[in-house]
């Protein structure tokens, strides 16, 4: 019986293997005849590949690519891994996309560093590859072979802003606590260090702690930090995830007159907060000029056509003052 | 009933369950074939055969280990931590010089270890599997974050990518690894008195000890499977990456369990053919790799493997409602 089983799965994949050889060579005789041209030339497809989707952030980032898209008229092919940012399912939507023959790929990486492999088949697929939001870093291009566009903000740079805006309007030595992302993340660091930088100085810092992007996180570390320094007069959060934890604590605890919370990413939610007066300010970025810009230069890259290098898309602390008005941008780019 | 009526009893079923699960995964195949056709795109080209079979080696590796710790009646939850901790520690060994052969070696013995730290804590601790492996989950991950505070390690030499993405005959190396291990592993389930006894633990603890099985040792040895397999499965992630992620693996633990559940392996242990876990991880590779080809947005696409995995099962259980 044993016998009879393993012959079945023998069977099996040989069957699968022939009717694969059968559908190889029937693509190689079809492909041609479409370049031929009934339908001159084929339609462009673009890979667009987001950290995650579930966060309103990269599904602002696919409205904007979407819109492009749809306005210049080719395919776009949305895939994001599932909860967890990861280098391996990125190879694997990678390697799907360059089977099933898109034309070209936008990524935002996971990390700066996890996708050699995928870029090196990229490269070797003769895909073009355009890199948004999260730098893909230098040694990793070298390692491919392959020269890559990158459109993004300089995380580090929105931060300074927050930072400088605090020091032109915010009294010298308020007692000052900084929520992190998660460790040894670039992009982490980079608020960080912006923020410090042209802050550091003025305020005094008594807490720093990493929140790893979470809103459960940011409001236990907030509730922890109220309690061992009652005194302090600012939060900045390196998202606004954990902008809107914090709030949460310090609402708890009665001090939302005496603290004021900078957040960043500028999500709808702490757009609403600012607005309210709950928040002080947030910085946005703006991720729907990356889609645009990605879909946009990748379809000329695809035609041949001269395609920008590096773009850096702006970053800027939305406060009351100008709260309305960003709001009304970020309309066009929602679902 | 002693450790040979349990096979012999195992036998009959197996061949209903095998059966439903191979016309599953053609059913699957073929529906993906030519629902692509429809939608203009391909599924059935060699090389979409070749990033299936690619895709779903790591998970299909780890899914052995699992196999094995199942059919005691136990589960291992720890492997997907067990991953990202070969991944880093291996990235460091690298980065110091060792060379990768060595490192290999010096990974499946950590691999081994960690299992078989687990697996003392559940036979002669007699500490539950479940929760044994879901704190060795959790301290392996920490370890793993501190060894390298957190960092990923990238630029490794080109000899670590070869592991993976070497091809042989043009079909690619991973397929060679998994098949020479799942033919080890079927080999030593069915010819040796190791793979009787996890048969016989799993059917019935109390009998096979009665019956002179020295149950402590082999779930001892199980869990020690599962840690190495997890390992190998580690090395092959960080070969076809060529990054070494901390958080490389999380969640693993979960795919693979949900291979061998596919494959028809009976959680409560003692029933079921290893050889169907590598369908059942080949059914979930493909699944993954057809939802995205079609282009399913993300979360469709798990509430789809998550329907899948529930209906594997419910088909299999179906076989034995009838018996009853």
């Amino acid at each position: 019986m044993r016998k009879k089983l393993s012959i079945v799965i023998v069977c099996m994949l040989l069957l699968s293997w022939v009717l694969a050889g059968c559908d190889s060579t029937s693509t190689k005789e079809s492909k041609p005849s479409t370049q031929d041209g009934d339908k001159e030339k084929e339609a462009i497809t673009i890979g667009f590949v987001p950290m995650t989707l579930n966060n309103e952030y990269f599904i602002t980032m696919v409205n904007g690519a979407k819109q492009k898209a749809e306005e210049l008229g080719i395919q776009l092919d949305v895939q994001a891994a599932d909860q967890h940012a990861s280098a391996a399912a990125q190879l694997t939507i990678v390697e799907n996309m360059i089977t099933s023959g898109v034309d070209g790929i936008c990524i935002v990486p996971s990390s700066s560093e996890g996708l050699s492999t995928a870029l090196k088949k990229c490269k070797e697929a003769g895909i073009p590859v355009i890199n948004l939001d999260t730098k893909i870093s230098q040694s990793i291009l070298d390692e491919a072979g392959l020269e890559v566009a990158f459109y993004g903000t300089d995380n580090y740079a929105g931060a300074k802003s927050a930072g400088e805006f605090v020091v032109a309007n915010i009294a010298k030595g308020v007692e000052t606590a900084i929520l992190t992302g998660i460790e040894g993340q670039q992009n982490a660091a980079d608020r960080r260090n912006g923020f410090f930088d042209a802050a550091g100085s003025h305020v005094k810092v008594v807490a720093e702690q990493s929140a790893n992007w979470e809103v459960d996180q940011g409001y236990t570390a907030t509730q922890n930090i109220l309690s061992a320094n009652p005194n302090i007069g600012l939060i900045f959060a390196s998202n606004d995830g954990m902008a809107i934890g914090a709030l949460r604590a310090v609402e708890e605890a009665g001090k939302q007159d005496a603290i004021n919370i900078i957040g960043f990413d500028a999500i709808s939610e702490a757009l609403n907060m600012v607005e309210a007066g709950d928040m002080y300010g947030t910085v946005a970025q703006y991720p729907a000029e990356m889609g645009i810009l990605g879909v946009d230069n990748m379809v000329k890259m695809i035609k041949g056509q001269e395609s920008e290098s590096y773009i850096d898309t702006g970053a800027k602390l939305i406060t009351s003052e100008n709260v309305e008005e960003h709001k009304k941008y970020c309309e066009q780019f929602a679902d | 009933m002693n450790a040979n009526a349990i096979q012999k009893d195992n036998k009959k079923k197996i061949d209903f369950q095998s059966l439903t699960l191979y016309i599953g995964a053609i059913a699957i195949l073929i529906i993906f074939t030519v629902v692509s056709k429809l939608a203009g795109k391909n599924f059935l080209t060699f090389g979409n055969i070749q990033n299936v079979i690619t895709q779903s080696s790591v998970i299909a590796v780890i899914a052995i280990g699992q196999s094995v710790v199942i059919l005691t009646g136990g589960i291992d939850l720890s492997v997907g931590s067990i991953v990202g901790f070969v991944g880093i520690l291996g990235g460091l060994l690298m980065k110091a010089g060792m060379p990768i052969g060595l490192v290999c070696v010096v990974l499946i013995i950590m691999g081994i270890l960690i299992g078989m730290s687990n697996g003392a804590l559940i036979s002669y601790g007699k500490i539950p599997a479940f929760i044994v492996t879901l704190g060795s989950l959790q301290i392996i991950r920490g370890v793993t974050m501190v060894v390298n505070s957190g960092k990923p390690i990238s630029g490794f030499p080109e000899g670590l990518r070869a592991i993976m993405n070497t091809k042989i005959m043009g079909m690619p190396i991973s397929i060679l690894y998994v098949f020479i291990l799942y033919a080890i592993i079927m080999t030593i389930m069915k010819r040796t008195r190791l793979g009787r006894w996890i048969y016989a633990i799993g059917g019935n603890a109390k009998a096979a000890k009665l019956a002179g099985v020295k149950t402590r040792k082999i779930e001892l040895y199980a869990y020690a499977m599962s840690g190495l397999f997890a390992a190998v499965g580690g090395i092959l992630l960080l070969s076809r990456l060529s990054y070494a992620d901390p958080n490389a693996g999380s969640g693993y633990e979960l795919d693979a369990i949900a291979a061998v559940v596919i494959g028809g392996i009976a959680m409560s242990g003692g029933k079921g053919n290893i050889g169907n876990t590598l369908v059942g991880a080949l059914i979930l590779g493909m699944l993954k790799c057809g939802l995205q080809i079609l282009n399913v947005p993300v979360y469709f696409q798990t509430i789809i493997i998550g329907l899948a995995i529930i209906t594997a099962v419910f088909f299999d259980k179906a076989k034995e409602r009838k018996a009853e």
